[in-house]
């Protein structure tokens, strides 16, 4: 391989990250080589001893989206840290997807109940006062506050749980990583 | 099995070999990869996305230098955390390894 094949590779792979992130991985590589060429490798050892661009690409990619979780809680840095690790083929896709459908499906019932709720208690501290309700209007404005506080409640705890699946993939991702699986097995 | 074994053991190995490289000079990736990939049989090209790690997790901080040939070189120096973080490592490491030798030297 060459060293602008290898560099095409690479940029394919990172296709998608923000263009400043490319240009800081793939000057990284460049002067990689110049350091090679430098001290008398040719252009195909030095690629060879650098390893899989792909490989690599995807590593820096699953390196970039656990960078982007750590740094923002949002569904799609989650989303993106996900798609990441798994697309290391550090976790079984084909194992996992039935499980992270039915995770992800438990915790969109809690969101969903949670918002219900929360609803719920909003119709029960307007409408209640005048539904004569047993205990008077206080009670039904209590009650009313105190089912949206509920509801706020199982929100957070959803979303501390899902904070804490999302952490823990990640870190299941990174431990198992091949890392170190030199270039020449990964490219027969 | 033995394979996957192999790449834990030097996986957990690699970030504490570039740690203990940086304590002793700070160094550049290239310079870096070569000397670990002559030693522990690695892709000289896996040192950029752990670098790249550190550096995110504020073990190591980049300064560039000049080179009489071509562009600056980026050099890598251990932070205080980094420091740290190697003396910690390295006394697991001992702890670790001695325990070991002591079982594999039972069992021989």
């Amino acid at each position: 391989m060459t060293r602008a094949e290898f560099l095409t590779r690479l940029k394919r792979g990172l296709a998608g990250l923000p263009a400043s992130s490319i240009a800081d991985i793939v000057a990284d590589y460049e002067a990689h080589f110049a350091e090679g060429l430098e001290a008398g490798r040719t252009e195909a050892e030095v690629a060879a001893a650098l390893g899989d661009p792909d490989r690599l690409a995807r590593e820096q990619r699953a390196e970039q989206g656990v960078k982007r979780w750590e740094e923002a809680k949002n569904p799609s840095a989650a989303a993106g840290a996900i798609f990441a690790v798994i697309g290391l083929g550090a976790i079984d896709i084909l194992v996992l997807l039935p499980l992270l459908m039915g995770v992800l499906g438990g915790l969109f019932g809690f969101f969903m109940g949670a918002i219900g709720i929360f609803v719920g208690g909003g119709v029960v501290f307007a409408a209640g006062p005048f539904a004569a309700p047993p205990g008077g209007p206080g009670t039904a404005i209590l009650a009313g506050v105190g089912l949206m506080a509920g509801g706020v409640c199982l929100a957070a705890v959803t979303t501390l749980v899902t904070i804490g699946l999302v952490n823990a993939l990640v870190w299941y991702g990174r431990l198992h990583y091949r890392l170190l699986k030199p270039a020449i097995e990964t490219q027969v | 099995m033995t394979e996957t074994i192999e790449i834990q053991l030097k996986k957990g190995v690699l970030a504490l070999c570039v740690l203990a490289l940086l304590s002793r000079a700070d160094s550049y990736a290239y310079e870096i990869a070569s000397k670990l990939a002559k030693d522990i049989d690695m892709g000289e090209g896996t040192i950029y996305p752990l670098m790249r790690r550190m550096q995110s997790d504020g073990l190591v901080e980049t300064y560039l230098v000049e080179s009489q040939s071509g562009p600056p070189r980026k050099y890598y120096r251990l932070t205080d955390t980094g420091r740290a973080s190697f003396e910690a490592q390295k006394a697991e490491w001992a702890a670790f390894t001695a325990a070991v030798e002591d079982i594999l030297g039972a069992a021989a």
